[in-house]
């Protein structure tokens, strides 16, 4: 299985043009060999899982109220994101995103880092509508380019778990004039 | 500030109808629309504008009250006072508000003595405005000579004049110079500032590095310090961003890691912890009672060591770099606030730092307690605390962070289910204050001083408002209510600094008041204090401010929800209807009273 990730991760598009992007890439791609899906499956707790989709007109934090994750789990795979992050030579984070069980249009952010970056997520949101990029990495297991915000740079690639499926994707993310003040909330 | 003194009132002649303005005054608590009317909040407990005054007060406090200018004709004026005492005037803006087409004061624009304007104000752009109303702030020094003193307030519009008198009785008493309530203005970060003071932003070169950047900040907490408040701006994000401004900056890694420059920080802490910031205000130079550390999850240490041996000595060796520069620095009157804001829910750390709600969470506290009590030496002079938010699991956290947390800012509706745990966190020396938001401007004017009163009620030391700086996109001509605000930007009217507003100076003198009936615990017991402050506010007894204790908190916190939590919080409206515009002010009246009785 784990030949078969590798396969797709050769078949990736190259780098895109810029020198950032290939960078980014690199470590996407890296990211992809070095994230252990089958941990990340574990990351949200099973009650929290059950309660991600809750709504309740009376209570519109209820889901967030019950979000959980394990930290084992949490901890390891964060740990693996930094170390990934560190490879950057630009301001950089890697975020992970995992699929909704239950709601295959909807993707929530798993785990964020320091520099709170990212170009897909509203901040605050427990989960949000899956964009077409991230669709397609799922999908495909093909590393997708993302230019959406001005100045900054994501690079999505696949997380593989043991089976060879997709689990999740991580976002190589990198904005080269962030705003230190940025975030800070 | 402006030293009044008499004949400085120089009417300038300006070429308007005759007859076109007039005066006219009301106590602080009542506001007015601009057509003259009293505002719809504050109607129930409405008193006619007059034509004279009578305030009293004690020393070493403000005494206020509200001018009005009115005249059915546009009109060119000068408002001026004469008298021994100080007077501040300040011009109320009135806040357009959408939700109700109505109109409300709040924002206050300094006014300097003598102050020329015209009706209808230009810059308001209220069609048809009528009235102009002021908020009157008369300092009373505690040299002040107790008796009765005048000042007058003149109008002079197209060569008619008039003025109101204000007698203002002064009492011997002082008013304490601490509060018995802390009252918190938490802000979070300074983003914001570029987009409230964009004009300053624009032509500051390097503007989030410069010298009016941290002016602004310090003006912040000089606008809430001379308020009898304090403010809080929390210095790191969910995910353990930490602005250059608060915290040094760092170098090296692991066994390396260390403070490489303080620059930043102590151009913005210094003046605050050292207590310059505040020198020339009517409180004097005093250092900030409470300071947020920059700790998070990710700084000083790096989440990347958390649970091995360089998480500690990364965390340890800078903590004692912070602890040995506070020392050095004598800035050693500041409580330093260990403070975790993070949830989970916001994807960034395992485990809830603010509002825990899971119990597995609660290690990390202990072990966040064991690297500082590594880190700062028992014996220092620099003084930590431990701070925690807690709301659904806070009973239980009372009993098993004992000796872990030793700062608790508790959710203040839910408090009042446990509130007999007050004087238990009291003995062992915890600091107990519960948190909130603020009353939106079209809430009767006294609803401001609940937010005191009932901390005091209950026997715990402050009151937390979770955002005090964020007044909205358009908060001059279509305000969405001030729920998240007491000052606003100055920019507007040129001045590079935060303004206060009338809700602000309402609690400001309701401290004021709230410090001198505190104070007179040793001579009166405090029960019969509560009890007499809660019937003049609304009718109450002191047992009404605490709520039963709901089947709820006998139950799992994690079978919770807010409807559930709401359903054993039903609102009460003696708390809300029950709370007209006099409600302080009739608290007011029962302070004075006891004063007088007391004079020696």
């Amino acid at each position: 299985m784990i030949t078969a990730a590798l396969v797709v991760l050769l078949a990736a598009p190259p780098a895109a043009q810029d020198p950032l992007a290939a960078e980014l890439d690199q470590i996407a791609r890296t990211a992809s060999s070095m994230v252990d899906g089958d941990v990340v499956r574990r990351i949200q707790t099973p009650r929290s899982v059950a309660t991600i989709l809750d709504k309740n007109p009376r209570d519109q934090w209820a889901a967030a109220d019950n979000y959980d994750v394990d930290h084992a789990a949490f901890i390891a795979t964060k740990k693996t994101l930094i170390r990934l992050s560190r490879l950057c030579t630009a301001t950089c984070d890697v975020n992970l995103w995992l699929p909704v069980p239950g709601a295959p249009d909807r993707i929530h952010i798993a785990i964020r880092n320091v520099n709170e970056m990212s170009q897909f997520w509203r901040w605050g949101d427990l989960h949000q509508p899956m964009p077409a990029e991230m669709k397609a990495v799922l999908e495909t297991g093909r590393r997708q380019t993302v230019k959406r915000r001005p100045g900054m740079v994501s690079v999505l690639a696949p997380v593989y778990d043991s089976l060879g499926d997709i689990a999740g994707l991580v976002e190589v993310v990198a904005a080269p004039k962030a705003n230190p003040q940025e975030n800070v909330k | 500030m402006t030293k009044i003194t008499i004949a400085t009132a120089l009417l300038i002649a300006l070429p308007v109808q005759a007859l076109a303005a007039d005066l006219s005054v009301l106590p602080a608590h009542i506001r007015t629309d601009p057509f003259g009317q009293i505002v719809a909040a504050d109607r129930a407990a409405a008193v006619p504008p007059a034509k004279q005054i009578t305030l009293v007060s004690a020393r070493g406090a403000y005494a206020s009250c509200r001018i009005v200018v009115s005249g059915a004709q546009p009109a060119a004026y000068s408002v001026s006072a004469s008298g021994e005492l100080a007077a501040e005037l300040y011009r109320e803006w009135f806040h357009f508000l959408p939700k109700s087409k109505l109109y409300y004061p709040d924002a206050l624009i300094p006014a300097a003595l003598p102050h020329k304007a015209q009706l209808p104000d230009a810059a308001n752009h209220i069609q048809g405005q009528t009235a102009q109303s002021y908020w009157l702030d008369i300092w009373i020094p505690e040299s002040a000579t107790p008796g009765v003193q005048a000042l007058t307030v003149s109008l002079d519009s197209g060569g008619v004049k008039s003025s109101v008198p204000i007698r203002v009785e002064v009492l011997d008493a002082v008013v304490p110079a601490e509060d018995p309530i802390v009252i918190d203005h938490n802000s979070y970060g300074t983003s914001w500032f570029a987009g409230q003071y964009p004009e300053l932003a624009k032509r500051t070169p390097n503007f989030y590095l410069s010298d009016p950047f941290f002016g602004l900040i310090h003006a912040y907490h000089r606008v809430f310090m001379e308020h009898r408040g304090i403010y809080h701006q929390l210095g790191y994000g969910h995910g353990g961003k930490t602005a250059a401004e608060f915290a040094p900056r760092l170098e090296g890694s692991g066994k390396t890691k260390r403070v490489a420059d303080w620059t930043l920080y102590d151009k913005h802490y210094g003046p605050l912890l050292d207590g310059s910031a505040f020198a020339g205000t009517r409180r004097g130079a005093r250092p900030i009672p409470y300071v947020y550390l920059p700790v998070n999850p990710e700084w000083p240490a790096s989440f990347l060591w958390w649970g091995e041996p360089g998480y500690e000595r990364e965390f340890v060796n800078v903590m004692r770099e912070m602890e040995a520069h506070f020392r050095e620095k004598g800035w050693t009157k500041t409580k330093y606030e260990l403070f975790f804001n993070h949830k989970k829910r916001y994807k960034a750390f395992h485990w809830d730092g603010d509002e825990t709600r899971f119990l597995n969470d609660l290690p990390v506290f202990v072990e966040y307690h064991r690297l500082m009590k590594t880190a700062i030496p028992p014996a220092s002079p620099v003084k930590w605390l431990f701070r925690t938010d807690a709301s659904w699991q806070m009973e239980r956290q009372f009993k098993e962070q004992a000796g872990i947390i030793d700062f608790w800012v508790v959710g203040g509706g839910m408090f009042n289910w446990y509130a007999e745990n007050a004087p238990l966190l009291k003995v062992r020396g915890d600091t107990v204050w519960t948190y909130g938001g603020t009353p939106d401007v079209d809430k009767p004017a006294s609803h401001i001083t609940l937010d005191m009163l009932r901390p005091w009620m209950l026997g715990v030391d402050g009151f937390v408002r979770w955002q005090t700086v964020i007044p909205g996109p358009d908060p001059w001509f279509k305000f969405s209510g001030g729920g998240e605000t007491l000052v606003y930007p100055g920019g507007r009217f040129g001045i590079d600094a935060p303004l206060a507003s009338v809700r602000l100076k309402l609690q400001r003198n309701a401290l004021q008041d709230l410090a001198l009936l505190d104070s007179l615990k040793s001579a009166i017991p405090p029960a019969s204090l509560r009890a007499e402050a809660a019937k003049r506010y609304n009718g109450t007894t002191p047992a009404d401010w605490r709520s039963a204790r709901p089947k709820l908190a006998d139950s799992d916190p994690l079978t919770w929800d807010n409807v559930t939590i709401g359903d054993a919080l039903p609102p009460d409206p003696r708390f809300e209807s029950g709370v007209d515009a006099a409600a302080w002010d009739r608290v007011r009246g029962y302070v004075i009273s006891l004063v007088k009785e007391r004079r020696p």
